[in-house]
């Protein structure tokens, strides 16, 4: 039978190896640094050359107004997606995780939650904006079209989006749920454990 | 080198011993303990600039330890990597039998703890003062003695049994 001056005794005693060196943790540290901002360039980059690309319709001469609303609504689209990826990113970066434990995780608790009602309501804005922004745009461009490329070009759309709005949309929900609700349920926890009453 | 690479290794030599202790109390994995450990520095490193001493830099660095371990997520495969884990830690304990089979047990003992449980018993095992736990982990120092009387009775009670087996 052990005491708990005894557990104390043994730890003072105890050492352990840690793996990393200071010199490795260092260039590992850079390295992780420049890797995210790098990637968060990238899909700035990917959402602006988007907007571009799309914006870039306009030079045509289209001659329909439902070629330009259909084009117009495409580039709000993106807008409104890059802008809230970017205030995502803005949240996340705002994150003290130099917090008191409570603070942080009531703060990280608000942001996935959320974060969660915007996916699912951005969801449906996203996919049904975009699905009339294609259809008023391809109103025009099909009647320059022969029939079986205008029927090739109505089934991959629409073959798209039915996998993104089935397969694509339940696999990411689910995981994002699951991770979520995993998440709350742990903070939940851990917030009752920092409870004043001891 | 810059000063900023001078500091952070400083503080990483200083601080890498007991940031590991508390993440290998928290996980009860090395590896899983390794990693947070680097998530720790890494942060670290990214916050670095802001740090204004207004708390001792290892208290800092702790608070940063805490929040991270809290975060660490058990995904279905990392739950299911755990199962795994634990087979190689009851392989590993025969393995530490001659060596150091009760310091193999302690830590197990202090991952059956509530998870703010084990960061406080790993910083009090780590001699920290009472005043910087409490800074650290948003208690109040009266509440956080009283805490640290019934995880060190926890504590021992668990490395009994754990003993006894």
């Amino acid at each position: 039978m052990q005491e708990f001056d005894q557990i104390e005794a043994l730890w003072a005693k105890h050492t352990v190896d840690v793996k990393i060196s200071a010199d490795e943790m260092l260039s590992q540290a850079k390295k992780e640094v420049s890797t995210l901002r790098n990637k968060s360039m990238l899909n700035i980059i990917g959402m602006v050359l988007s907007f571009l690309a799309v914006a870039c319709l306009w030079f045509f001469n289209f001659q329909s107004w439902t070629t330009h609303l259909g084009i117009s609504i495409i580039v709000l689209v993106v807008a409104v997606y890059t802008l809230i990826l970017y205030n995502n990113h803005r949240i996340i970066a705002k994150n003290d995780i130099t917090a008191n434990p409570n603070q942080f995780l009531n703060s990280l608790k608000l942001y996935q939650l959320d974060r969660l009602s915007l996916y699912n309501k951005l969801y449906w804005f996203y996919t049904i904006a975009l699905s009339l922004g294609m259809t008023f745009f391809f109103v025009e461009i099909l009647n320059h079209m022969q029939i079986w490329a205008q029927i090739t070009l109505i089934g991959i759309s629409l073959g798209w989006m039915i996998f993104c709005s089935t397969l694509v949309r339940k696999a990411v929900i689910k995981r994002d749920k699951e991770r979520i609700a995993l998440l709350i349920e742990k903070f939940e926890r851990i917030s009752a454990q920092f409870n004043e009453q001891v | 080198m810059s000063q900023k690479d001078v500091i952070f290794k400083e503080i990483f030599d200083k601080n890498s011993k007991k940031i590991f202790h508390l993440c290998y109390g928290y996980t009860g994995d090395k590896d899983a303990a390794n990693d947070l450990l680097q998530e720790t520095f890494l942060k670290v490193w990214q916050n670095l600039d802001k740090f204004r001493n207004k708390s001792l830099i290892s208290t800092w660095i702790y608070r940063i330890a805490v929040n991270t371990c809290l975060t660490y997520l058990r995904s279905e495969k990392r739950q299911a990597k755990d199962e795994l884990t634990d087979n190689i830690i009851e392989n590993r304990i025969e393995e530490y039998s001659e060596k150091n089979e009760q310091v193999a047990l302690l830590y197990k003992s202090i991952s059956k703890l509530e998870e703010n449980d084990r960061l406080i018993i790993t910083m009090v095992l780590d001699e920290l003062p009472y005043n910087e736990i409490a800074e650290i982990s948003g208690i109040s120092e009266g509440n956080l003695r009283v805490k640290i009387h019934r995880i060190k009775q926890k504590l021992t009670e668990l490395y009994n049994q754990h003993a006894r087996i």
